[in-house]
């Protein structure tokens, strides 16, 4: 598990890994955090996808100029060791808060929904254990447990149909109709949502195809945003204004629209099946840490993960108040932008050298 | 009489001292004196007649033109043959020691399956020879490619293993590395080829099967056909077909003989099978015991209402009967076959009648659990049905601590597991992983039979 030159992902590896570390908890919300552009929010995921896709660049580029080196590596040669070795600090810090901040947001929400009764300790402990499983099987376990995710979650989307039947088309009209402010507050609050894509910084060295890494990825981009793109749509449809402002998980919502004559609630079903896709994201964000650890320590262990999975534990129960926890992930999900201004400066900073190489 | 053969015998007698059914006699031949030496319990009364002794009165020349000539200083070698079945000639006049294979222990006669029975196809099923049941593959691939390699394993059974395979299909690396497996192993005795098959397993802790085995010369074949390595044992009546995959445990040979669209629609009975079964009781915990608020209001009355009198939570409930009926299907497949039909009466009316109206378990229950237990039933291999018992009861468990998601959770394992887990090197999960098209062709729907030639993925045959 060290940072050696295996070439371990294939394209739909790629592909998959993307599209499932995209799609987490924060599509469950969308709609409401989208929800001061109003009925205007259908079409925000297309553009979000479109700065992803553009944003994506960088990263792929710095990655090809050091194929067999991830980011943290990248961080030390190009801001020198200590410096490098302090940034890749705050990254494992950023990751663990931002995987317990995912962990304690869909554990909540079952603890609301799905299990009133219990406290969220032990489904945390089982959630965890499950997760140090998965990751330690390595990325290529992981982009394989993503791929068997989209298969098996992608059925939901069924689930929305009756919503779509009961709504409204007139909603989507008229098109422009916001302030900038608005824009701003809805730009801010929903690109969080399909944060993700990022991580490809830190498994491209293990890329087979890193030629068409740009393309496989943008297809995995692409994939997650029509998916988002559905739920916007078809909240628009079927909310009115005020509930999309005030429906926390409307996703959740749009699932009770359904009808069987056998099973009534499917948000339950369907916010169960969805740590599918909680499973997916966190355990990408998780290896990135333990790797991250890996460029920090001298000698690599498969203890680290379990260390980490017990940081992770106290973060997302820590005895303080739930207003603070609240806080605390709010503030890592806007360092999570971090990501994706991160490889601009280390572009910045490759050609300033390159420069510099080239006058000596 | 010379003094080396003498020398031998002698030696020979102090090896196998003990064994009383050795046969030692004198013939005095025209060649001059012949010590015949063979094991009575391996060799039949007749064919050491005809094969020996005949021909020693009457033309000794054509034995001597026949029978293998044995090094008579090699001690080791020729216990060896007596021990294989083979009559040793010691011919003391010309100094040399003869052997011929005489090995002719009863076998049984080819018979049908009772284990993996069809309403069509041919019904014969392998025997313990392995002789017999590389015969019965030959007869179906008439062809110099199909190779058979001999060995043995045991240190101290020594008994025959034949590794079968197609030479133009069979991906080499796959046959390496099999090879190498069955040479490291180092255990002291088979008694059937199922022993053999868990140490030469990829994950020895998972509890999934990750080899095929079969009884069926036909399903065998094809899967020779289809570039896998079948491995036969002496006195043991199944073949391993390694690799296999996931899915094709749930492929029954039958599904090719019948129409595509009857096959197509067991095939989903089966496969969707094993998900039933493992999900069936775990869900009736997590809707009774978490969240009752699934269910419709009617069936959550009738629900409720067969199980009013019942005294315990749904999970004990649950535990109680499944572990009933493991009893029963035990206790049925142990008891001798007169007393089995007793056994199920028995527990057909104390089970299905007696139990409920003494208000212990709910009439839904049961017919939930019947609905699994008989679910689990269909695959065709009994070992994945041996499988699907046991992982109901990991979902069983987490249904009964987190309900629904618990069930998920375990899920999510079961996926991670299936996808890690390998046969010979290669990943369990087609489709999925390896990824190869044409294996959707021959998936959960059984396309018709015009489109079934290509190679599976997870056989990575040979390309021409």
């Amino acid at each position: 598990m060290s940072t050696n030159n295996k070439k371990l992902l294939n394209a739909y590896h790629v592909v998959f890994l993307t599209q499932s570390i995209m799609i987490g908890t924060g599509i469950l919300s969308l709609p409401q955090k989208l929800s001061s552009l109003g009925y205007n929010q259908t079409f925000m995921p297309l553009l979000f996808g479109v700065i992803a896709s553009v944003t994506l660049w960088p990263m792929i580029w710095i990655g090809s100029k050091y194929p067999d080196a991830n980011l943290y590596r990248i961080n030390e040669i190009l801001l020198g060791k200590w410096l490098g070795k302090t940034i890749n600090f705050f990254f494992i810090l950023q990751f663990l808060v931002f995987s317990a901040g995912i962990i304690s947001n869909y554990m909540h929400l079952i603890q609301s929904t799905a299990l009133p009764e219990q406290t969220i300790t032990l489904p945390v402990i089982c959630f965890l254990l499950l997760l140090i499983y998965i990751v330690s099987g390595g990325i290529k376990s992981i982009a394989r447990f993503c791929m068997m995710t989209f298969f098996i979650t992608i059925g939901m989307m069924f689930f929305t149909s009756w919503a779509f039947q009961k709504g409204e088309m007139s909603h989507f009209l008229p098109l422009f109709n916001f302030t900038g402010g608005e824009f701003y507050e809805a730009m801010k609050k929903g690109y969080l949502s399909i944060l993700g894509y990022e991580l490809i910084m830190f498994y491209y060295p293990y890329i087979v195809q890193q030629k068409k890494a740009y393309k496989h990825t943008l297809i995995g981009i692409w994939i997650s945003i029509f998916v988002c793109f559905i739920t916007t749509a078809i909240s628009v449809m079927y909310y009115s204004e005020w509930q999309l402002k005030n429906i926390e998980f409307s996703v959740l919502n749009l699932f009770k629209a359904g009808e069987f004559s056998f099973v009534e609630r499917i948000d339950i079903i369907g916010i169960t099946l969805w740590v599918f896709l909680i499973l997916s994201s966190v355990a990408a964000y998780l290896w990135c840490a333990k790797k991250g650890v890996d460029s920090l320590v001298v000698k690599n262990s498969n203890a680290y993960l379990y260390i980490l999975a017990i940081i992770i534990f106290f973060v997302v129960k820590m005895p303080l108040s739930r207003n603070f926890q609240d806080k605390l992930f709010t503030a890592s999900n806007y360092v999570g932008y971090m990501f994706i201004i991160w490889p601009l400066l280390l572009v910045i900073l490759y050609v300033l050298r390159k420069k510099k190489q080239v006058q000596s | 009489m010379s003094e080396t053969t003498q020398q031998v015998i002698e030696l020979l007698k102090k090896e196998i001292h003990g064994i009383d059914d050795v046969v030692i006699k004198k013939v005095y031949t025209e060649e001059g004196n012949v010590t015949v030496i063979y094991i009575s319990s391996l060799v039949e009364k007749m064919t050491v007649q005809s094969m020996i002794f005949i021909p020693l009165a009457n033309h000794i020349r054509q034995i001597l033109r026949v029978a293998e000539s044995v090094d008579i200083k090699n001690i080791e070698i020729v216990l060896q043959k007596l021990n294989a079945g083979h009559t040793l000639l010691f011919f003391h006049q010309l100094n040399q020691l003869r052997t011929i294979d005489t090995y002719s222990a009863p076998t049984r006669s080819i018979t049908n399956t009772e284990t993996e029975s069809t309403v069509i196809g041919p019904q014969d099923a392998f025997t313990e020879s392995l002789e017999t049941n590389i015969s019965l593959v030959k007869r179906r691939i008439q062809n110099p490619l199909l190779k058979t390699e001999i060995r043995t394993v045991g240190t101290e059974t020594n008994i025959k293993i034949s590794i079968m395979y197609m030479d133009n299909i069979v991906n080499k690396e796959n046959l390496e590395n099999l090879r190498e497996r069955i040479d490291n192993i180092d255990y002291p005795y088979f008694t059937d080829i199922s022993e053999l098959k868990q140490l030469i397993e990829d994950n020895p802790l998972s509890p999934f099967p990750q080899y095929y085995m079969s009884v069926r010369p036909d399903s065998v074949s094809q899967y020779l056909i289809d570039g896998r390595i079948v491995l036969f044992m002496d006195n043991s009546q199944a073949a391993v077909v390694c690799p296999t995959s996931f899915f094709e445990m749930f492929i029954s040979i039958e599904d090719y003989y019948n129409r595509w669209s009857t096959a197509s629609l067991l095939r989903m009975l089966r496969f969707f099978g094993f998900f039933l079964t493992i999900m069936i009781t775990p869900m009736y915990i997590s809707a009774l015991t978490f969240h009752p608020e699934i269910l419709p209001y009617e069936l959550l009355l009738n629900l409720q209402e067969s199980r009013s009198k019942v005294p315990f939570p749904p999970i004990i409930e649950v535990l109680f009967i499944e572990l009933i009926i493991e009893v029963l299907r035990e206790a049925g497949s142990r008891m001798p076959a007169k007393v089995g039909q007793t056994i199920g009466i028995v527990g057909g009316i104390v089970i299905g009648t007696a139990a409920v109206e003494a208000g212990l378990l709910s009439n839904i229950l049961i017919v939930l659990v019947a609905t699994s237990a008989l679910l689990s039933f269909l695959p065709p291999i009994f070992l994945m049905s041996n499988t699907s018992r046991f992982v109901r009861y990991i979902f069983i468990l987490s249904a009964g601590f987190f309900g629904l998601f618990g069930q998920m959770l375990a899920f999510a394992w079961l996926i991670n597991h299936l996808q890690n887990l390998k046969s010979l090197g290669t990943p369990y999960m087609t489709p999925f992983i390896p990824r190869k098209a044409t294996d959707l062709l021959d998936g959960v729907i059984r396309f018709p039979t015009k489109y079934l030639m290509a190679k599976k993925g997870i056989s990575r045959a040979q390309k021409k």
